[in-house]
């Protein structure tokens, strides 16, 4: 990040006294859960972003990558799970390259933690953290404030009771890879149908001890929209149309002649 | 008064004490819809209640069937939707016995539920009201209110949380707007039609699933209850539940 | 109505066909309840088919058309090739997200072909920057639940240009009438891998 610019601060808070309200941004109000099993770790987000009550993406990414083998779910104000992921991600690879090591897990989070606290709360992310390193596979969550937890299962966000209930039932310490996924899928499922912020697609994401870890996008839809009654095609000219202005784009090739093959009139 | 903002923090002390106090209405989410049709009039609603970000109830139906082949509904906060129908359903009862069980027409009904609603104009039901049947012709009615008793008759209307992703749907493809007969330039409009019950219906459902999609206080359950000469009948259709 | 997003009203809305998209915006300034202009385009070209919506408050609207023509005036002058759509889309939200703490009150939407494919291409922004990539239709501005009521409704992928358009259209303005802020006439912008059509429709003025 180039850094921040806080000229309309001064504008926005101006604007602000004088009773001018404050603007909505998507928000994330979502389900987010990870679980460890022998040999790895789990985490998993529904695919829904709200903006107050209105469905802004139905099937939107809350999976983000902090390294190849570190991955990331995020809850909160969407656009700063996003940035704040991306940036952490660039400075883990540019450490990685420095210390010619690996990402750590508990690196990412240090970083994640130390840029929250930083902005004291005002960067709504709260994010699950999961990934395999040379130490092993660990599970870990930050929130805003940059606070941080350990633990062999966790929920977040506005489904995260929801997902918690189905966690603290069925969890075990000797999952299998397959139980563990079935687990987090579950999990995200109970926020889908029982959370109204979450909603739509479960996305998965494995990471296995000496293996790559694996994405899958959209590993359930329970969500399909069914087939309308009606097509609402109109036929053509139903609109009526003042002007129509039309800008024809051409393709521009350029070949280079040289001199003594072009034909020059000496003549006159 | 202060014209600029200090660049410390001293705008951003509040010195006023917060306030606390009881608020009686809450949003319980729900859309519902009217649409009449030349012998028919429909009334459809969702059948999700919520409270905040939780599910109350997948089927609480909010249609009602009154009497007199009238339906009605009151959407918003749905106590003050029950109460309102509970009231009307009991005035209904009270005019039966003074007229010796004779019909209330539509049109009564509805002057008579501006009065219950305009009765508590300065604690009002917090809630969109519809009713729905057949006038003294027979010609399919819908009267839409606002929460003081305003109200006016209408070819269809929608009310509750995705009211505003409905109507103007309704606008086109009931009442066709913004559409004109292809060729004539946008000189002509495409001329007025009723409607059968079978494309209503499929507007209806239409309707629905589409807010379902996108506004998250609508879903579960779609019940449309249809007027006609021969009384009240009800159609269910599942709606998405997430 | 002292939010600064709905001070000045407007509304647009892109929608992907086949091989094709299109965007589309209502042409009103107002001042709160005032109409001030009808002839206030928010779309905004860059490069021969990529284009720009910006919806919300009109002076953030037209700091941000010059701040995108500098930056891409510059892209192209560095890279000697027009902007892609999807380049745009992260350029918009780096420079949204530059002002997290004091956002421009606006909420953009981009729509175009890519340059080399044409491979079509839309996504829409919060006011400080969250992309929202979508295979359909993205909407914004005060008719924003009006249009995602329409588009819902009257979408269906795979739309040849002709149906596009009256699509895109029936969306906006039935939308638009809905919505005191918006309307005051609207314009339609269809874009193909040879051709750009630039409709003005006819709606209604109050």
């Amino acid at each position: 990040m180039a850094g921040l610019n806080f000229e309309n601060y001064q504008r926005n808070s101006y604007l602000s006294t004088k009773g001018f309200a404050t603007p909505r941004a998507t928000s994330t109000g979502t389900t987010i859960v990870g679980c460890k099993f022998p040999g790895g770790v789990v985490i998993a987000a529904d695919t829904r972003a709200t903006s107050g009550p209105i469905v802004a993406d139905k099937n939107c990414e809350k999976l983000h990558r902090l390294a190849p083998k570190i991955w990331c779910a995020g809850a909160g104000t969407a656009a700063d799970t996003e940035m704040v992921t991306q940036l952490i991600a660039s400075n883990l690879e540019l450490h990685a390259l420095s210390q010619n090591r690996e990402p750590r897990v508990i690196t990412a989070l240090t970083m994640l933690k130390q840029h929250l606290f930083k902005y004291q709360g005002h960067l709504g992310a709260y994010l699950i953290c999961a990934g395999v390193d040379p130490t092993g596979a660990h599970l870990l969550s930050v929130q805003a404030h940059g606070s941080t937890d350990i633990g062999k299962y966790q929920s977040l966000g506005s489904g995260s009771l929801a997902a918690m209930a189905v966690l603290e039932t069925n969890f075990r310490e000797d999952l299998t890879k397959e139980e563990a996924i079935k687990l987090c899928a579950d999990a995200i499922e109970a926020g889908i149908w029982n959370d109204l912020g979450s909603g739509s697609n479960v996305d998965v994401c494995v990471m296995e001890v000496g293996k790559d870890a694996e994405l899958y996008r959209n590993y359930l839809t329970p969500n399909v929209r069914s087939q309308k009654a009606r097509s609402y095609k109109f036929a053509p000219g139903t609109t009526a149309i003042l002007r129509e202005s039309v800008r024809d784009i051409l393709d521009v090739e350029e070949t280079v002649v040289s001199f003594d093959q072009m034909e020059v009139d000496t003549e006159a | 008064m202060q014209t600029t903002v200090a660049s410390e923090y001293s705008n951003e002390i509040h010195s006023v004490p917060i306030e606390h106090r009881f608020n009686p209405y809450s949003d319980n989410g729900g859309t519902v819809l009217g649409i009449a049709g030349e012998d028919f009039a429909v009334l459809a609603g969702d059948t999700r209640q919520v409270e905040g970000y939780s599910i109350q109830s997948r089927y609480e139906p909010k249609i009602f069937d009154v009497g007199d082949n009238i339906v009605m509904t009151a959407n918003g906060f749905a106590a003050d939707g029950v109460a309102l129908i509970d009231k009307f359903r009991q005035q209904l009862k009270w005019y039966k016995f003074d007229n010796f069980g004779g019909k209330l027409e539509i049109k009564s009904a509805a002057r008579y539920i501006q009065h219950l609603l305009y009765g508590k104009r300065f604690f009002p039901y917090y809630v969109s009201t519809l009713i729905a049947g057949l006038d003294e012709e027979g010609k399919g009615a819908v009267y839409s209110y606002d929460p003081v008793g305003s109200y006016e008759r209408e070819q269809c209307r929608a009310g509750g949380a995705a009211a505003s992703l409905i109507m103007p749907f309704l606008d086109n493809q009931v009442n066709f707007k913004n559409q004109f007969i292809p060729g004539t330039d946008g000189k002509e409009k495409k001329p007025l039609k009723y409607l059968t019950l079978e494309e209503v219906i499929e507007l209806v459902r239409d309707a629905f699933s589409s807010a379902t999609e996108r506004h998250i206080y609508v879903g579960d359950g779609l019940e449309i209850k249809i007027v006609t000469k021969d009384g009240v009948r009800t159609e269910y259709y599942p709606l998405k539940r997430d | 109505m002292s939010d600064p997003f709905s001070i000045n009203g407007g509304s647009a809305v892109a929608m992907v066909g086949k091989d094709c998209i299109a965007i589309a915006s209502d042409l009103r300034l107002g001042n709160q309840s005032l109409g001030v202009s009808n002839n206030f385009e928010k779309i905004f070209g860059f490069g021969d088919k990529c284009f720009l919506g910006l919806t919300g408050l009109a002076t953030d609207v037209l700091t941000l058309k010059e701040t995108f023509r500098f930056k891409t005036n510059l892209y192209k002058l560095r890279e000697e090739r027009s902007i892609e759509p999807e380049t745009l889309a992260n350029l918009v939200s780096s420079t949204l997200y530059e002002r997290r703490f004091g956002p421009y009150f606006v909420s953009p939407i981009v729509a175009g072909l890519g340059h080399k494919d044409n491979k079509p291409f839309i996504c829409g922004f919060d006011s400080i920057g969250c992309i929202d990539f979508a295979k359909d239709f993205i909407v914004s501005g005060t008719a924003s639940d009006q249009l995602y009521g329409m588009c819902e409704s009257l979408y269906e992928p795979d739309l040849e240009p002709e149906q596009l358009f009256e699509t895109i259209s029936q969306a906006l303005l039935n939308a638009v009438d809905r919505d005191a802020l918006s309307g005051w006439g609207a314009v339609v912008y269809i874009v193909t891998k040879d051709k750009v059509v630039k409709r003005v429709l006819k709606t209604r003025q109050d």
